[in-house]
Protein backbone atom coordinates (compact mmCIF):
# COMPACT_ATOMS: atom_id res chain seq x y z
CA UNK A 1 0.00 0.00 0.00
CA UNK A 2 0.94 3.62 -0.31
CA UNK A 3 2.66 4.32 2.94
CA UNK A 4 5.38 6.36 1.31
CA UNK A 5 6.00 10.06 1.18
CA UNK A 6 4.23 10.89 4.38
CA UNK A 7 6.43 13.80 5.18
CA UNK A 8 6.22 15.36 1.76
CA UNK A 9 2.46 15.10 1.63
CA UNK A 10 2.29 16.66 5.06
CA UNK A 11 4.39 19.62 4.10
CA UNK A 12 2.65 20.24 0.79
CA UNK A 13 -0.82 20.05 2.33
CA UNK A 14 -2.23 23.41 3.20
CA UNK A 15 -2.67 23.70 6.95
CA UNK A 16 -6.39 23.52 6.99
CA UNK A 17 -6.91 20.77 4.54
CA UNK A 18 -8.54 17.80 6.26
CA UNK A 19 -6.28 14.84 6.86
CA UNK A 20 -9.21 12.68 7.78
CA UNK A 21 -12.56 12.91 6.10
CA UNK A 22 -15.32 10.77 7.49
CA UNK A 23 -18.19 10.82 5.04
CA UNK A 24 -21.59 9.66 6.14
CA UNK A 25 -20.25 6.55 7.81
CA UNK A 26 -22.41 3.96 9.53
CA UNK A 27 -21.40 0.75 11.19
CA UNK A 28 -23.66 -2.16 11.99
CA UNK A 29 -22.68 -5.11 14.13
CA UNK A 30 -24.32 -8.47 14.04
CA UNK A 31 -25.39 -9.74 17.43
CA UNK A 32 -25.16 -13.42 18.37
CA UNK A 33 -28.95 -13.60 18.17
CA UNK A 34 -28.87 -12.68 14.48
CA UNK A 35 -30.03 -9.13 15.06
CA UNK A 36 -28.01 -6.05 14.22
CA UNK A 37 -26.79 -3.23 16.39
CA UNK A 38 -26.16 0.12 14.88
CA UNK A 39 -22.95 1.29 16.48
CA UNK A 40 -22.50 4.40 14.39
CA UNK A 41 -24.99 6.22 12.23
CA UNK A 42 -24.29 8.78 9.53
CA UNK A 43 -21.10 10.14 10.98
CA UNK A 44 -19.48 12.94 9.03
CA UNK A 45 -16.37 14.63 10.31
CA UNK A 46 -13.37 16.44 8.93
CA UNK A 47 -10.13 16.56 10.86
CA UNK A 48 -7.79 19.27 9.61
CA UNK A 49 -4.07 18.87 9.73
CA UNK A 50 -2.50 19.54 13.12
CA UNK A 51 -5.73 19.53 15.06
CA UNK A 52 -6.19 17.94 18.45
CA UNK A 53 -9.70 16.62 18.38
CA UNK A 54 -11.37 14.69 21.17
CA UNK A 55 -14.34 12.41 20.80
CA UNK A 56 -16.52 11.97 23.86
CA UNK A 57 -19.58 9.96 24.57
CA UNK A 58 -21.01 7.50 27.06
CA UNK A 59 -19.42 4.08 27.13
CA UNK A 60 -20.63 1.83 24.39
CA UNK A 61 -21.58 4.72 22.12
CA UNK A 62 -19.28 3.60 19.35
CA UNK A 63 -16.50 6.13 19.78
CA UNK A 64 -13.85 3.41 19.82
CA UNK A 65 -15.53 1.89 16.79
CA UNK A 66 -14.99 5.16 14.96
CA UNK A 67 -11.26 4.97 15.66
CA UNK A 68 -11.13 1.36 14.53
CA UNK A 69 -12.80 2.33 11.27
CA UNK A 70 -10.33 5.14 10.68
CA UNK A 71 -7.48 2.73 11.40
CA UNK A 72 -9.02 0.31 8.93
CA UNK A 73 -9.31 -2.58 11.38
CA UNK A 74 -12.76 -3.16 9.93
CA UNK A 75 -14.65 -1.53 7.06
CA UNK A 76 -17.64 0.79 7.56
CA UNK A 77 -21.04 -0.67 6.70
CA UNK A 78 -21.77 2.37 4.58
CA UNK A 79 -20.14 5.66 3.75
CA UNK A 80 -16.42 6.10 3.36
CA UNK A 81 -13.38 7.39 5.14
CA UNK A 82 -10.61 9.29 3.44
CA UNK A 83 -7.16 9.67 4.86
CA UNK A 84 -5.02 12.20 3.01
CA UNK A 85 -7.51 12.08 0.15
CA UNK A 86 -7.25 8.35 -0.21
CA UNK A 87 -10.06 6.04 0.75
CA UNK A 88 -9.22 3.76 3.63
CA UNK A 89 -9.35 0.16 2.44
CA UNK A 90 -7.76 -2.39 4.68
CA UNK A 91 -5.30 -1.35 7.36
CA UNK A 92 -4.52 2.33 7.26
CA UNK A 93 -0.77 2.56 7.67
CA UNK A 94 -0.91 6.35 7.69
CA UNK A 95 -2.22 6.41 11.23
CA UNK A 96 -0.64 5.61 14.54
CA UNK A 97 -2.73 3.89 17.16
CA UNK A 98 -2.56 4.10 20.93
CA UNK A 99 -4.75 1.37 22.38
CA UNK A 100 -6.56 1.44 25.72
CA UNK A 101 -4.00 -0.77 27.34
CA UNK A 102 -0.43 0.10 26.51
CA UNK A 103 0.19 -3.02 24.42
CA UNK A 104 3.91 -2.42 24.19
CA UNK A 105 5.61 -5.38 22.60
CA UNK A 106 6.74 -7.17 25.76
CA UNK A 107 9.75 -8.79 24.08
CA UNK A 108 11.25 -5.44 23.09
CA UNK A 109 12.90 -2.85 25.28
CA UNK A 110 11.47 0.64 25.60
CA UNK A 111 13.95 1.86 23.01
CA UNK A 112 13.10 -0.90 20.56
CA UNK A 113 9.40 -0.37 21.08
CA UNK A 114 9.65 3.33 20.36
CA UNK A 115 11.81 2.67 17.31
CA UNK A 116 9.58 -0.11 16.02
CA UNK A 117 7.49 2.01 13.68
CA UNK A 118 10.57 3.77 12.34
CA UNK A 119 12.21 0.58 11.13
CA UNK A 120 9.63 -0.22 8.50
CA UNK A 121 9.66 3.37 7.28
CA UNK A 122 13.28 3.39 6.23
CA UNK A 123 14.47 6.15 8.46
CA UNK A 124 18.20 6.57 8.04
CA UNK A 125 20.04 5.11 11.02
CA UNK A 126 21.11 8.42 12.55
CA UNK A 127 17.74 10.02 12.15
CA UNK A 128 16.18 6.95 13.71
CA UNK A 129 18.44 7.08 16.76
CA UNK A 130 17.91 10.78 17.13
CA UNK A 131 14.16 10.51 16.81
CA UNK A 132 13.89 7.69 19.34
CA UNK A 133 16.10 9.48 21.84
CA UNK A 134 14.22 12.70 21.41
CA UNK A 135 10.85 11.14 22.12
CA UNK A 136 12.15 9.09 25.02
CA UNK A 137 13.45 12.28 26.54
CA UNK A 138 10.22 14.15 25.86
CA UNK A 139 8.27 11.44 27.64
CA UNK A 140 10.60 11.46 30.63
CA UNK A 141 11.77 7.93 29.99
CA UNK A 142 15.47 8.73 29.73
CA UNK A 143 17.39 6.13 31.69
CA UNK A 144 14.80 3.45 30.95
CA UNK A 145 15.76 2.76 27.33
CA UNK A 146 16.88 -0.78 28.05
CA UNK A 147 13.96 -1.73 30.27
CA UNK A 148 11.38 -4.25 29.22
CA UNK A 149 7.70 -3.28 29.42
CA UNK A 150 7.06 -5.70 32.27
CA UNK A 151 9.53 -3.71 34.35
CA UNK A 152 7.70 -0.42 33.90
CA UNK A 153 4.96 1.12 35.98
CA UNK A 154 1.55 1.72 34.45
CA UNK A 155 2.24 5.39 33.79
CA UNK A 156 5.61 4.70 32.25
CA UNK A 157 4.35 2.05 29.86
CA UNK A 158 1.54 4.39 28.88
CA UNK A 159 4.06 7.08 28.00
CA UNK A 160 6.11 4.60 26.01
CA UNK A 161 2.98 3.42 24.22
CA UNK A 162 2.11 6.97 23.22
CA UNK A 163 5.54 7.90 21.94
CA UNK A 164 5.74 4.61 20.07
CA UNK A 165 2.84 5.92 17.99
CA UNK A 166 4.18 9.47 17.75
CA UNK A 167 7.79 8.65 16.96
CA UNK A 168 7.37 7.46 13.38
CA UNK A 169 5.35 10.55 12.56
CA UNK A 170 2.18 9.10 11.08
CA UNK A 171 -0.21 11.59 9.53
CA UNK A 172 -2.75 11.07 12.31
CA UNK A 173 -2.54 9.54 15.76
CA UNK A 174 -5.60 7.79 17.09
CA UNK A 175 -5.84 7.40 20.85
CA UNK A 176 -8.43 5.14 22.36
CA UNK A 177 -8.98 6.23 25.98
CA UNK A 178 -5.28 5.90 26.66
CA UNK A 179 -5.50 7.33 30.17
CA UNK A 180 -8.61 5.42 31.17
CA UNK A 181 -7.15 2.91 33.61
CA UNK A 182 -4.76 5.31 35.36
CA UNK A 183 -5.15 7.01 38.70
CA UNK A 184 -6.13 10.68 38.74
CA UNK A 185 -2.67 12.09 39.48
CA UNK A 186 -0.79 10.04 36.90
CA UNK A 187 -3.49 10.90 34.46
CA UNK A 188 -3.01 14.62 34.88
CA UNK A 189 0.74 14.35 34.60
CA UNK A 190 0.37 12.39 31.41
CA UNK A 191 -2.20 14.76 29.94
CA UNK A 192 0.22 17.56 30.64
CA UNK A 193 3.06 15.69 28.98
CA UNK A 194 0.96 14.77 25.99
CA UNK A 195 0.06 18.41 25.46
CA UNK A 196 3.68 19.47 25.77
CA UNK A 197 4.80 16.93 23.21
CA UNK A 198 1.93 17.83 20.95
CA UNK A 199 2.71 21.53 21.19
CA UNK A 200 6.20 20.80 19.94
CA UNK A 201 5.22 18.40 17.19
CA UNK A 202 1.71 19.49 16.24
CA UNK A 203 0.71 16.11 14.97
CA UNK A 204 -2.93 15.50 14.21
CA UNK A 205 -4.57 13.64 17.08
CA UNK A 206 -7.97 12.03 17.41
CA UNK A 207 -8.42 11.26 21.08
CA UNK A 208 -11.33 9.22 22.38
CA UNK A 209 -12.38 9.60 26.00
CA UNK A 210 -15.40 9.39 28.25
CA UNK A 211 -14.02 12.04 30.59
CA UNK A 212 -15.55 15.45 29.87
CA UNK A 213 -12.83 17.42 31.65
CA UNK A 214 -10.15 15.58 29.74
CA UNK A 215 -12.04 16.12 26.48
CA UNK A 216 -12.18 19.89 26.98
CA UNK A 217 -8.74 20.28 28.49
CA UNK A 218 -6.91 18.68 25.59
CA UNK A 219 -8.94 19.57 22.55
CA UNK A 220 -9.25 22.18 19.88
CA UNK A 221 -12.62 20.67 19.13
CA UNK A 222 -14.77 18.21 21.02
CA UNK A 223 -16.98 15.83 19.10
CA UNK A 224 -19.95 14.61 21.13
CA UNK A 225 -21.37 11.24 20.20
CA UNK A 226 -24.70 10.05 21.55
CA UNK A 227 -25.57 6.66 22.85
CA UNK A 228 -26.75 3.97 20.45
CA UNK A 229 -27.08 4.53 17.64
CA UNK A 230 -23.92 6.63 17.80
CA UNK A 231 -24.53 9.91 16.07
CA UNK A 232 -22.66 13.17 16.25
CA UNK A 233 -24.75 15.34 18.51
CA UNK A 234 -22.57 18.40 18.41
CA UNK A 235 -19.06 19.64 17.83
CA UNK A 236 -17.80 22.19 20.32
CA UNK A 237 -14.95 24.56 19.69
CA UNK A 238 -12.58 25.03 22.58
CA UNK A 239 -10.93 28.38 21.97
CA UNK A 240 -8.73 28.13 25.07
CA UNK A 241 -5.24 29.51 24.85
CA UNK A 242 -2.23 27.28 24.47
CA UNK A 243 -0.03 26.23 26.13
CA UNK A 244 -2.59 25.14 28.68
CA UNK A 245 -2.05 24.38 32.31
CA UNK A 246 -3.70 21.04 32.86
CA UNK A 247 -3.28 21.27 36.62
CA UNK A 248 -5.32 24.44 36.82
CA UNK A 249 -7.42 23.97 33.75
CA UNK A 250 -10.56 25.04 35.62
CA UNK A 251 -9.18 28.52 36.11
CA UNK A 252 -8.26 28.97 32.49
CA UNK A 253 -10.38 31.30 30.45
CA UNK A 254 -12.81 29.54 28.17
CA UNK A 255 -12.83 26.27 30.07
CA UNK A 256 -16.04 26.90 31.99
CA UNK A 257 -17.92 27.91 28.92
CA UNK A 258 -16.84 24.92 26.83
CA UNK A 259 -17.36 22.53 29.70
CA UNK A 260 -20.76 24.02 30.43
CA UNK A 261 -21.90 23.53 26.87
CA UNK A 262 -20.64 19.98 26.88
CA UNK A 263 -22.31 19.19 30.16
CA UNK A 264 -25.57 20.61 28.91
CA UNK A 265 -25.57 18.18 26.03
CA UNK A 266 -24.77 15.30 28.32
CA UNK A 267 -27.38 16.27 30.84
CA UNK A 268 -30.07 15.89 28.23
CA UNK A 269 -28.44 12.74 27.04
CA UNK A 270 -28.47 11.22 30.51
CA UNK A 271 -31.95 12.54 31.30
CA UNK A 272 -31.10 13.63 34.80
CA UNK A 273 -32.59 17.13 34.67
CA UNK A 274 -31.08 20.10 36.41
CA UNK A 275 -30.62 19.04 40.01
CA UNK B 1 0.77 31.15 35.23
CA UNK B 2 2.32 28.47 33.14
CA UNK B 3 5.81 29.23 34.39
CA UNK B 4 5.49 27.34 37.65
CA UNK B 5 4.42 24.24 35.81
CA UNK B 6 7.75 22.55 36.03
CA UNK B 7 7.36 22.26 39.78
CA UNK B 8 3.96 20.74 39.54
CA UNK B 9 4.97 18.35 36.84
CA UNK B 10 6.12 15.70 39.21
CA UNK B 11 7.30 13.07 36.84
CA UNK B 12 6.22 9.77 38.20
CA UNK B 13 9.09 7.92 36.70
CA UNK B 14 12.52 9.41 36.45
CA UNK B 15 15.53 7.24 37.04
CA UNK B 16 15.97 8.41 40.61
CA UNK B 17 12.67 7.29 42.07
CA UNK B 18 12.53 3.86 40.51
CA UNK B 19 13.73 1.31 42.96
CA UNK B 20 15.07 -1.95 41.71
CA UNK B 21 14.09 -4.67 44.10
CA UNK B 22 16.05 -7.80 43.59
CA UNK B 23 15.23 -11.08 45.23
CA UNK B 24 17.96 -13.21 46.74
CA UNK B 25 20.09 -12.43 49.75
CA UNK B 26 18.54 -14.20 52.74
CA UNK B 27 17.90 -17.29 50.67
CA UNK B 28 21.48 -18.58 50.67
CA UNK B 29 21.47 -20.20 54.12
CA UNK B 30 18.19 -21.90 53.42
CA UNK B 31 19.46 -22.96 49.99
CA UNK B 32 22.51 -24.51 51.59
CA UNK B 33 20.35 -26.49 54.01
CA UNK B 34 18.19 -27.75 51.17
CA UNK B 35 21.29 -28.97 49.32
CA UNK B 36 22.59 -30.81 52.40
CA UNK B 37 19.29 -32.59 52.98
CA UNK B 38 19.08 -33.53 49.32
CA UNK B 39 22.59 -35.02 49.36
CA UNK B 40 21.82 -36.94 52.55
CA UNK B 41 18.66 -38.43 51.06
CA UNK B 42 20.34 -39.49 47.82
CA UNK B 43 23.43 -40.78 49.63
CA UNK B 44 21.29 -42.71 52.12
CA UNK B 45 19.31 -44.27 49.32
CA UNK B 46 22.43 -45.39 47.45
CA UNK B 47 23.92 -46.75 50.66
CA UNK B 48 20.77 -48.71 51.47
CA UNK B 49 20.73 -50.05 47.91
CA UNK B 50 24.35 -51.16 48.23
CA UNK B 51 23.69 -52.89 51.56
CA UNK B 52 20.45 -54.53 50.47
CA UNK B 53 21.97 -55.96 47.33
CA UNK B 54 23.21 -59.50 48.00
CA UNK B 55 21.99 -59.47 51.60
CA UNK B 56 18.24 -59.12 51.32
CA UNK B 57 17.61 -59.04 47.57
CA UNK B 58 19.27 -60.99 44.78
CA UNK B 59 21.85 -58.82 42.94
CA UNK B 60 20.56 -59.91 39.53
CA UNK B 61 17.27 -58.22 40.36
CA UNK B 62 18.48 -54.87 41.56
CA UNK B 63 22.25 -54.91 40.97
CA UNK B 64 24.06 -52.37 43.19
CA UNK B 65 25.59 -48.91 42.86
CA UNK B 66 29.14 -50.29 42.93
CA UNK B 67 28.40 -52.88 40.26
CA UNK B 68 26.70 -50.27 38.09
CA UNK B 69 29.67 -47.97 38.45
CA UNK B 70 32.13 -50.66 37.41
CA UNK B 71 29.92 -51.71 34.48
CA UNK B 72 29.75 -48.11 33.39
CA UNK B 73 33.53 -47.93 33.53
CA UNK B 74 34.20 -51.14 31.60
CA UNK B 75 31.47 -50.29 29.12
CA UNK B 76 33.07 -47.01 28.26
CA UNK B 77 36.65 -48.24 28.25
CA UNK B 78 35.78 -51.06 25.86
CA UNK B 79 34.16 -48.48 23.54
CA UNK B 80 30.94 -50.52 23.31
CA UNK B 81 28.90 -48.07 25.26
CA UNK B 82 30.27 -45.11 23.38
CA UNK B 83 29.11 -46.69 20.12
CA UNK B 84 25.61 -47.38 21.51
CA UNK B 85 25.33 -43.88 22.91
CA UNK B 86 26.52 -42.39 19.63
CA UNK B 87 23.90 -44.29 17.65
CA UNK B 88 21.05 -43.19 19.93
CA UNK B 89 22.40 -39.66 19.91
CA UNK B 90 22.34 -39.59 16.12
CA UNK B 91 18.74 -40.77 16.00
CA UNK B 92 17.72 -37.98 18.36
CA UNK B 93 19.97 -35.38 16.77
CA UNK B 94 18.22 -35.87 13.43
CA UNK B 95 14.69 -36.72 14.51
CA UNK B 96 14.25 -34.16 17.25
CA UNK B 97 15.12 -30.94 15.41
CA UNK B 98 13.28 -32.13 12.32
CA UNK B 99 10.18 -32.96 14.36
CA UNK B 100 10.34 -29.77 16.38
CA UNK B 101 10.82 -27.51 13.36
CA UNK B 102 8.05 -29.14 11.34
CA UNK B 103 5.73 -29.10 14.34
CA UNK B 104 6.38 -25.43 14.98
CA UNK B 105 6.05 -24.55 11.30
CA UNK B 106 2.75 -26.38 10.93
CA UNK B 107 1.42 -24.92 14.18
CA UNK B 108 2.29 -21.51 12.82
CA UNK B 109 0.55 -22.12 9.49
CA UNK B 110 -2.54 -23.43 11.18
CA UNK B 111 -2.60 -20.29 13.27
CA UNK B 112 -2.25 -18.05 10.22
CA UNK B 113 -4.68 -19.76 7.91
CA UNK B 114 -8.15 -20.39 9.18
CA UNK B 115 -8.95 -22.48 6.11
CA UNK B 116 -5.98 -24.76 6.64
CA UNK B 117 -6.91 -25.18 10.28
CA UNK B 118 -10.53 -25.90 9.46
CA UNK B 119 -9.62 -28.60 6.97
CA UNK B 120 -6.86 -30.34 8.87
CA UNK B 121 -7.62 -29.82 12.54
CA UNK B 122 -9.90 -32.86 12.95
CA UNK B 123 -7.45 -34.99 11.03
CA UNK B 124 -4.55 -33.96 13.20
CA UNK B 125 -6.55 -34.53 16.36
CA UNK B 126 -7.53 -37.99 15.15
CA UNK B 127 -3.92 -38.81 14.33
CA UNK B 128 -2.90 -37.54 17.73
CA UNK B 129 -5.31 -40.04 19.26
CA UNK B 130 -3.13 -42.89 18.04
CA UNK B 131 -0.72 -44.07 20.74
CA UNK B 132 2.36 -43.13 18.80
CA UNK B 133 4.68 -45.79 20.14
CA UNK B 134 2.30 -48.32 18.64
CA UNK B 135 3.33 -47.04 15.23
CA UNK B 136 7.00 -47.87 15.86
CA UNK B 137 6.84 -51.38 14.30
CA UNK B 138 5.36 -49.82 11.17
CA UNK B 139 8.36 -47.54 10.89
CA UNK B 140 10.63 -50.57 11.09
CA UNK B 141 8.70 -52.09 8.19
CA UNK B 142 8.91 -48.90 6.18
CA UNK B 143 12.39 -47.72 6.98
CA UNK B 144 14.31 -50.82 7.99
CA UNK B 145 15.99 -51.66 11.26
CA UNK B 146 18.71 -49.04 10.89
CA UNK B 147 18.94 -45.40 11.85
CA UNK B 148 16.00 -44.03 9.88
CA UNK B 149 13.21 -46.00 11.48
CA UNK B 150 14.23 -44.61 14.89
CA UNK B 151 14.56 -41.12 13.46
CA UNK B 152 11.00 -41.59 12.26
CA UNK B 153 9.68 -42.49 15.69
CA UNK B 154 11.58 -39.62 17.33
CA UNK B 155 10.20 -37.28 14.69
CA UNK B 156 6.66 -38.42 15.27
CA UNK B 157 6.78 -38.02 19.02
CA UNK B 158 8.45 -34.63 18.83
CA UNK B 159 6.28 -33.32 16.05
CA UNK B 160 2.90 -33.49 17.74
CA UNK B 161 3.98 -31.90 21.00
CA UNK B 162 5.58 -29.00 19.18
CA UNK B 163 2.69 -28.67 16.82
CA UNK B 164 0.06 -28.50 19.55
CA UNK B 165 1.99 -26.08 21.72
CA UNK B 166 2.74 -23.72 18.84
CA UNK B 167 -0.81 -23.88 17.56
CA UNK B 168 -2.13 -23.13 21.04
CA UNK B 169 0.25 -20.18 21.17
CA UNK B 170 -1.07 -18.92 17.85
CA UNK B 171 -4.63 -19.08 19.12
CA UNK B 172 -3.92 -17.54 22.51
CA UNK B 173 -1.77 -14.78 21.12
CA UNK B 174 -3.01 -11.25 21.51
CA UNK B 175 -4.13 -10.27 17.99
CA UNK B 176 -3.74 -6.62 18.85
CA UNK B 177 0.03 -6.97 18.63
CA UNK B 178 -0.28 -8.05 15.03
CA UNK B 179 -2.73 -5.29 14.21
CA UNK B 180 -0.49 -2.69 15.80
CA UNK B 181 2.59 -3.96 14.03
CA UNK B 182 0.80 -4.01 10.69
CA UNK B 183 -0.46 -0.52 11.30
CA UNK B 184 3.14 0.48 11.81
CA UNK B 185 3.90 -0.89 8.37
CA UNK B 186 5.35 -4.30 9.27
CA UNK B 187 4.38 -7.16 6.99
CA UNK B 188 5.54 -10.40 5.44
CA UNK B 189 8.40 -12.32 7.00
CA UNK B 190 9.20 -9.41 9.28
CA UNK B 191 5.77 -9.71 10.82
CA UNK B 192 6.35 -13.43 11.28
CA UNK B 193 9.77 -13.27 12.85
CA UNK B 194 9.69 -9.91 14.62
CA UNK B 195 6.18 -10.04 16.02
CA UNK B 196 4.43 -13.38 15.80
CA UNK B 197 7.25 -15.66 16.86
CA UNK B 198 8.33 -13.48 19.77
CA UNK B 199 4.70 -13.29 20.86
CA UNK B 200 4.24 -17.07 20.84
CA UNK B 201 7.78 -17.94 21.93
CA UNK B 202 6.80 -18.97 25.49
CA UNK B 203 4.50 -21.60 23.96
CA UNK B 204 7.10 -22.70 21.44
CA UNK B 205 9.67 -23.23 24.16
CA UNK B 206 7.20 -25.17 26.28
CA UNK B 207 6.69 -27.44 23.29
CA UNK B 208 10.40 -27.92 22.74
CA UNK B 209 11.13 -28.62 26.37
CA UNK B 210 8.28 -31.02 26.97
CA UNK B 211 9.17 -32.92 23.82
CA UNK B 212 12.78 -33.58 24.84
CA UNK B 213 12.08 -36.64 27.05
CA UNK B 214 9.67 -37.89 24.41
CA UNK B 215 12.33 -37.68 21.73
CA UNK B 216 14.49 -39.98 23.85
CA UNK B 217 11.54 -42.29 24.48
CA UNK B 218 10.98 -42.44 20.72
CA UNK B 219 14.56 -43.51 20.05
CA UNK B 220 14.47 -46.17 22.77
CA UNK B 221 11.10 -47.58 21.72
CA UNK B 222 12.37 -47.82 18.16
CA UNK B 223 15.44 -49.67 19.33
CA UNK B 224 13.38 -51.97 21.52
CA UNK B 225 11.32 -53.05 18.55
CA UNK B 226 14.20 -53.90 16.26
CA UNK B 227 17.77 -52.76 16.24
CA UNK B 228 21.35 -53.94 16.23
CA UNK B 229 22.80 -51.11 18.23
CA UNK B 230 21.84 -48.12 20.38
CA UNK B 231 21.22 -47.62 24.09
CA UNK B 232 17.72 -49.11 23.84
CA UNK B 233 19.15 -52.19 22.16
CA UNK B 234 21.85 -52.36 24.86
CA UNK B 235 19.26 -52.22 27.66
CA UNK B 236 17.07 -54.89 26.11
CA UNK B 237 19.99 -57.17 25.39
CA UNK B 238 21.45 -56.73 28.89
CA UNK B 239 18.11 -57.46 30.52
CA UNK B 240 17.77 -60.56 28.37
CA UNK B 241 20.94 -62.03 29.84
CA UNK B 242 20.27 -60.71 33.34
CA UNK B 243 23.12 -58.22 33.29
CA UNK B 244 21.08 -55.93 35.49
CA UNK B 245 23.95 -53.57 36.17
CA UNK B 246 24.17 -52.87 32.43
CA UNK B 247 20.44 -52.15 32.29
CA UNK B 248 20.96 -49.50 34.92
CA UNK B 249 23.96 -48.18 33.02
CA UNK B 250 21.73 -47.71 29.95
CA UNK B 251 19.09 -45.98 32.02
CA UNK B 252 21.66 -43.63 33.51
CA UNK B 253 22.93 -42.72 30.05
CA UNK B 254 19.41 -41.90 28.92
CA UNK B 255 18.82 -39.86 32.02
CA UNK B 256 21.96 -37.86 31.39
CA UNK B 257 20.95 -37.33 27.77
CA UNK B 258 17.60 -35.90 28.78
CA UNK B 259 19.13 -33.69 31.47
CA UNK B 260 21.81 -32.32 29.15
CA UNK B 261 19.32 -31.59 26.37
CA UNK B 262 16.93 -29.97 28.79
CA UNK B 263 19.66 -27.81 30.25
CA UNK B 264 20.72 -26.62 26.81
CA UNK B 265 17.11 -25.86 25.92
CA UNK B 266 16.65 -24.07 29.21
CA UNK B 267 19.70 -21.92 28.57
CA UNK B 268 18.44 -20.92 25.14
CA UNK B 269 14.98 -20.31 26.53
CA UNK B 270 16.28 -18.08 29.29
CA UNK B 271 18.17 -15.99 26.79
CA UNK B 272 15.32 -15.78 24.34
CA UNK B 273 12.70 -15.04 26.97
CA UNK B 274 14.82 -12.62 28.95
CA UNK B 275 12.04 -10.08 28.71
CA UNK B 276 9.79 -12.46 30.56
CA UNK B 277 12.01 -14.04 33.20
CA UNK B 278 13.41 -10.73 34.31
CA UNK B 279 10.05 -9.66 35.53
CA UNK B 280 10.09 -12.38 38.13
CA UNK B 281 13.17 -11.03 39.81
CA UNK B 282 13.13 -7.33 39.26
CA UNK B 283 10.28 -5.07 40.05
CA UNK B 284 10.28 -1.37 39.50
CA UNK B 285 8.43 0.82 41.86
CA UNK B 286 7.80 4.23 40.43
Amino acid sequence: MANTAIETSQSTNPRNHPVIQVENVSKLFRTPSEGTISALQSISLNVPHGEFITVVGPSGCGKSTLLKLIAGFSPPSSGRILCQNEEVRGLNTKVGYVPQESKLFPWLTVEQNVGFGLDSRRYPREKREHQVQQFIKLAGLAGFEKYYPAQLSGGMSKRASIIRALAYEPAVILMDEPFGPLDAQTRMVLQDELLKIWEQKRQTIVFVTHDLVEAVALADRVVVITHRPGKIKDIINVPMERPRNIFEIHRQEGFDEAYGRLWNIFRHELNIGTH
Amino acid sequence: MSKDMSEETSRAGTASDARVVQSGGGLSIRGFGVTIIRVVIIGGFLLLWEIASGRWIEPFLISSPSRILSSLFTGFTSGDLIQHTWVTFQEIAIGFPAGAISGIALGYWFGRSRLLAEIFEPIIIALNGIPRTAVAPLFIVWLGIGLWSKVGVVFLLTFFLNFFNTYTGMRQMDREYIDLARLMGVKGWKLTFKVIFPAISPYVFTGIRTSIPFAVIGAIVGEFVAATEGVGFFIRMSAGIFKTADVFVGIIILMIMVIVMDRIAEMIEKRALRWQTQTEHIQIQA
